[in-house]
Order: C-alpha cells, then structure tokens, then sequence
C-alpha cells in the first residue's frame, strides 16, 4: 500500500519505476492493490473523500493522508498504516463499500490535494479540493498513465488465497475520465510541471516508504499467520493492544547463494519391507504335541495312493487301448493275410481260365483260317484251270509260229556245221588266191627282169651304136 | 547341525523314492489282473518281484466271461500268466510249486486238484501236458482247447495268426484225444495228417489258428458227433 502510495507520488516525476516488478513477490496484496483500475465508481472516491474530510477514517483514507504527512512525521507515524492494509485485504464490511471501488483513484486525488495544499490554500477538505483540481484541469492538471496491457479475460494465473475472486475487475470509459485531457496539445504547458515535488522531499519519501515496508515484511515474518478461517468465517484484523507502537526490531536479511551439484545419481530405493503387524507372543510347546505323525501323513497318503491309482487307472486304460488296438490290427492283418492269400488264388484261376480260353480262341481261330486258305486255294485252282483251258493252244501255236519249237539237227547243221563249212571253204579258196598272187608276183619280177635286161642291152647297143 | 529326531511338520516326512512307482506298477497290475483275494495275490506278486521272477500280472485285462460260464474260476489269461511264470524253459515243473503259484493267483485249490486227477502223476508233471488239461478245463470242444493252446503258447503278437510247432500241436492233440475214450487213434491220425499236408504244404512245420479253427466247419460232422469235454 505504501508502495502503491509511492509510485502514485512519483508519477508526475517520470521516474519509469514499474510497480510490479519492485513490489515484492510475497505481497501479491500490494500488487493487487496496484493493478486495481481506476473505476467509474468517481462517486465513491468522492464519498471516500468527504469521509476522510471529517476524520474518522483515517486507516483507509491514509493515503491522502500520507503524501502530505510523510516528509515530516515518519517516526512518529502511527502503526495504523498495516491495519488498513489487511482491512482492505480482507474486506472489512464497513469499509468495504468504499474500498473496493475508490483506492485507486483515491490515491491522485489525495495527490491533488496536497498539491493542492502545497499551493498555499489550506483548505483540507477534500470535495472542496477536487473540484478545485478538476476546474484547474484545464492549465495545470496532467495525467500520464503507465501503459499496461489489458487484463485477460481468464487469468493466466491462480488468484492469491488472500484476493477474492468475486470482486470484478471493471473499466470505465476514458472517455469520460475527468483526468483525461481533452482538447488541442498546443496550448498544454510543457517542461517541468509546477505541481512536481523537489526532488529532496521525494527522496525522503521514498525512503520512509522502503523503511515502513520492510518494516512491514518483517513484521509478517515474524508473526506466525493465523490458520485459515473455518468455512462461513472470516478473518478480521483487529487491535488488541492497548497502544500502538513500532516494532522496531525487524531481523536483518543477508541474501545468499549457494550452488548445488550437479545431479547425483539416484541411491537405489531401498527395499520396501512393510512393518510388522501384529503382536508376538510366545508359548511353550512340549515334545510331541504338536505334531502327529498319523494325522499328519494323512493326506500325504490320501494325495500319494489317489494319484497312485488314478494313474495307474489312466495308464491301464490307455495300455488297454493300445493293446486292443494292437489286437485288432494284428487281427485285421491275419485276416487280410487270408483274403490276399484267397484273393491270390481266385486271381490265379482267373488267369488259368484267360489263358484256356485264349488258347482255344487261337485254336478255332487258325482252323477257321485254314478253311478258308482251302477254300481259295481251290476256287482259284478252278479259276485257274477255267481260265488256262483256251490259252494254252494259242499260245503254243504263236510259239510254233515264232520258232519256239525247232529240229535239234537241223538246228546243229545249221548253226554249228554250216558256218564251219563256210570258214574252211574261204580259207582253202584263199590259200590258192595266195599261190596265184605269188605266181603272180614270180612272173611279174621275171617278166620286169627280162625287161630290164632288155632295156640294158638296148641302150648298150645304142651307146654302141651312138 | 544334526537334524532333531522330532517331526515338526509334514514336510518331514519322507517318502522314498522308489515307492510311488513300485505303488503305481503294483497298483496297475492289480486293476489289470483283478484277483479275487488281493492280499494272497499281493503275496505272489511281492515274492515274484523280490526273487525277480515273472511277475503274476495278465498281459491284458479279460472279462471274466469264462469263469461264469464254466465257475472254474480259470481263464485264458490266467493260465497264461501261470505258463509265464512256469518257466517254459523246464519241461517239468514241481506239483507244489505250482500249487504255491496257483494259490497265489487266487485259483480255488480244488479245481486244482481236480485238475490233476485226470492224469495222475506225482510230484510233477509235465508242464505242456498241465497246460492242456488247463485250455482243455477252459470248456468248449478239443478244438477250443487247441485254439487256447495256440493263444497261449504262441510267439505272434495277440490277434495275429498264433502259430505254433506242428509237433507241439500233434503232440498235445494225441495227449487230449487219448484222455477222450470217444476220440478213436485213427481218426485223430487222419485229422492230425490232414493237418500235416495243409501245414507242410504252406509253412515251414507251423501251424495257425486258422489252419484248424476257421477249418472246423469242414470238419463239423466229424466235431458233433464227438462229445468232447473234459
């Protein structure tokens, strides 16, 4: 809260301080307080004001009280700073009808007043000074809001046990937001605004503010937290003592780091052994009376002669089976014996018979073959001798005719002694041409002598004569 | 630590290994025998077991159909597990101790004796010749008894052909007819020749339950006319 206070204060001083990220993460209430949007509910911050004019609400309406009170009193600033905090945490039902709705717009408009204030018009009432703000509006007032996105519809995360989640967040139309400025920017005063605080006074704000909120941090460390209200109840911040003082003796806070190791392995999980349940108690037994051997070979006997038996029944059946069916293959195959041996025999028969009868089909075959061999042979004898019957006197007669049938003699005179006949006449009729050739030829050489001879003694007489 | 006399707990106790599955054998071929007197069979099947003898168990559960029939209380099973115990080997067997084995497979003592008094011997018998008058005590004609002889003495697996020596058969025919005033020397000789050819002719000297039982048929003159029994 006296953050909220804080940042509100130094706005107009352009100091870009982000309120979430220095408020701290375990006070998600200030945070709350902080994103709280300026409702339309104007009504109600004016109520809240008039309220706080008279007085009687100076928890809640601390804020506009603590801008103008904190340069001057810190140490002697009443504790009343908390209780107001957790009243608006925890929604006291008297103030919650102004609270929920007018803090956050609470806070400028204390601004004003005390800027209102420090301009040298000591009126505190607070109605009298907003409307003196609002009419100023026009030349002095400024408002610079930080950008800031737009709450989800859904929230991303998970509401603090504290922060009810009845409480709707709600906007108003900035349109009509009297803070807005409306209008041309020319005639807007530019540079440092007259309404800024030194920067001297800021500082000890600032600082009294750090130092109530460790103050605070501290106090909520110590204190250990009531538990949680039973359901239909809430918790109530109330002041049981009898003044209210400072609790100065915060404990001091030293930031450390340690860096562990790296990952270790994982030590084996021991073996689960479940407790021991149940009660050990002791008794004394005497030999022997515990155990009874023929008791306790009963069953061990009933399973060992019932298995016994039961086997041996299974097994001389199945043997039984086995046996029989032996018998009755043994029995097939003896009878089959029979019947191949039978079947054997009726073969063999058959066979004798095929080959009897196959003989005497031969047999009649090759008589009846015969027969009719006999009775060709004989019809073409008689065809033959029919036939023959005319033939044979012409054909001996065109014999006779070509000379077939001759006189052996004559045939002999004629081929044999006839031609030899002939030679031996040619060769005697030749031997007498050679010796007349040859007398011939003694003649015609005495003759052709003679006349040469003749010749001879012609031409001697002439070369005689010559 | 030693560990203390005292039982505690059924845990304790112990049972020996071996116990459950001599229970278990003893208890299957008790359902499969089916003995009339347990506890004297238990007798016989504990000392068979202890001496490591064949034990007195039938290969096969039977329907006591034949014990009703005849009230001789014998069956094929049980003359069979009595030729199991006999040792097949000896071809005599001492007269009390097969009536030690008799008793213990839970046989009335008398048809025992009975038994023995249609061929008198003493002190033993030759076992082929008790175990024919046992298949021929197990009722029906010759020819049953033959086929219980078969079953029983032969090496085939149960439903096969049951074949046995020729000579077994012959031998124990001639036995059987011989005890029957009714069966005539030559009539047995001609059967037992018949069977010879068909025999010889097939196998090698074995002969088969269905060389002479499907065989009856063609012979059924001859069996009617016989009065065959015991």
């Amino acid at each position: 809260r006296t953050r909220t206070c804080r940042t509100r204060a130094d706005w107009p001083g352009q100091e870009p301080e982000v309120p979430c990220a220095s408020v701290p993460s375990g006070k998600p209430a200030d945070r709350n307080c902080v994103e709280v949007p300026p409702p339309n509910g104007t009504v109600g911050c004016w109520a809240t004001a008039a309220r706080a004019a008279d007085g009687s609400r100076v928890p809640w309406s601390k804020p506009s009280v603590a801008p103008a009170a904190c340069p001057g009193d810190l140490p002697s600033r009443p504790p009343p700073s908390l209780p107001p905090l957790r009243a608006w945490r925890n929604r006291c039902p008297w103030h919650y009808l102004h609270l929920s709705d007018s803090y956050d717009t609470l806070v400028p408009t204390c601004f004003k007043a005390k800027l209102h204030r420090r301009r040298g018009s000591p009126t505190p009432d607070m109605a009298s000074a907003l409307t003196d703000g609002t009419s100023r509006a026009m030349n002095s007032y400024t408002y610079t809001s930080r950008p800031r996105a737009l709450p989800c519809q859904r929230r991303r995360y998970r509401d603090s046990l504290t922060q009810s989640d009845d409480e709707p967040v709600r906007y108003g139309n900035i349109m009509y937001d009297r803070r807005v400025i409306r209008g041309n920017t020319y005639a807007l005063q530019t540079g440092q605004l007259l309404g800024q605080p030194d920067p001297l006074e800021l500082q000890r704000l600032q600082q009294a503010k750090r130092r109530a909120l460790a103050r605070k941090r501290a106090q909520e460390q110590l204190r250990p937290r009531t538990p949680e209200p039973v359901e239909g109840r809430k918790h109530v911040d109330v002041q049981t003592e009898l003044y209210l003082e400072e609790i100065a003796d915060r404990i001091i806070e030293v930031d450390m780091e340690c860096q562990t190791d790296a990952f270790l392995d994982r030590p084996p999980t021991p073996l689960f052994i479940p407790a021991k349940t149940g009660k050990d108690v002791a008794t004394q037994i005497l030999e022997g009376e515990l155990f009874d051997f023929d008791l306790e070979v009963k069953p061990m006997l009933e399973v060992l002669v019932g298995k016994t038996i039961e086997q041996a029944l299974l097994e001389v059946m199945e043997e039984e089976e086995l046996a029989n069916l032996q018998t009755l293959q043994h029995e097939y195959e003896e009878i089959r014996n029979v019947e191949l041996a039978e079947v054997q025999r009726l073969e063999e028969q058959e066979r004798r018979h095929r080959e009897e009868k196959e003989r005497r089909k031969q047999q009649q075959w090759e008589i009846v073959h015969k027969h009719q061999e006999t009775s060709q042979k004989i019809a073409a004898r008689a065809f033959a001798q029919r036939y023959l019957a005319d033939l044979l006197p012409s054909v001996f007669s065109s014999l006779r005719d070509s000379g077939y049938f001759y006189d052996p003699i004559e045939r002999d005179i004629e081929v044999g002694f006839l031609p030899w006949l002939m030679n031996e006449v040619e060769k005697s009729m030749e031997y007498s041409m050679v010796g007349r050739t040859v007398v011939d030829m003694l003649i015609r050489e005495v003759v052709e002598r003679r006349l040469s001879m003749y010749d001879v003694k012609e031409n001697g007489l002439q070369n005689l004569r010559p | 630590m030693p560990l203390p006399d005292t039982m505690f707990c059924a845990q304790q106790i112990h049972i020996p290994p071996e116990l459950p599955d001599i229970l278990k054998q003893f208890t299957k071929a008790a359902i499969r025998t089916q003995p009339a007197d347990v506890l004297q069979w238990s007798a016989g099947y504990f000392s068979a077991l202890s001496r490591g003898d064949p034990l007195p168990v039938k290969d096969r559960i039977e329907m006591p159909v034949a014990t009703q029939k005849t009230d001789t209380g014998l069956t094929q099973g049980l003359l069979k597990v009595l030729h199991k115990q006999q040792c097949s080997h000896k071809q005599y067997v001492e007269l009390a101790d097969l009536e030690q084995k008799w008793k213990n497979l839970c046989l009335p003592i008398e048809k025992f004796r009975a038994l023995l008094q249609l061929d008198s011997c003493e002190k033993r018998i030759e076992w082929i010749k008790f175990l024919a008058l046992g298949c021929s005590m197990l009722g029906g004609s010759l020819t049953t008894a033959m086929k219980h002889l078969c079953e029983i003495l032969t090496a085939d697996p149960e439903g096969g052909p049951a074949r046995i020596p020729f000579e077994t058969f012959a031998y124990v025919y001639h036995y059987l007819a011989s005890l029957d005033p009714d069966f005539s020397p030559s009539e047995v000789d001609t059967y037992l020749s018949t069977l010879k050819g068909s025999t010889d002719a097939r196998k090698s000297g074995m002969i088969g339950l269905s060389d002479f039982f499907f065989g009856k048929r063609s012979l059924e003159n001859l069996e009617e006319s016989e009065d065959v029994g015991h």
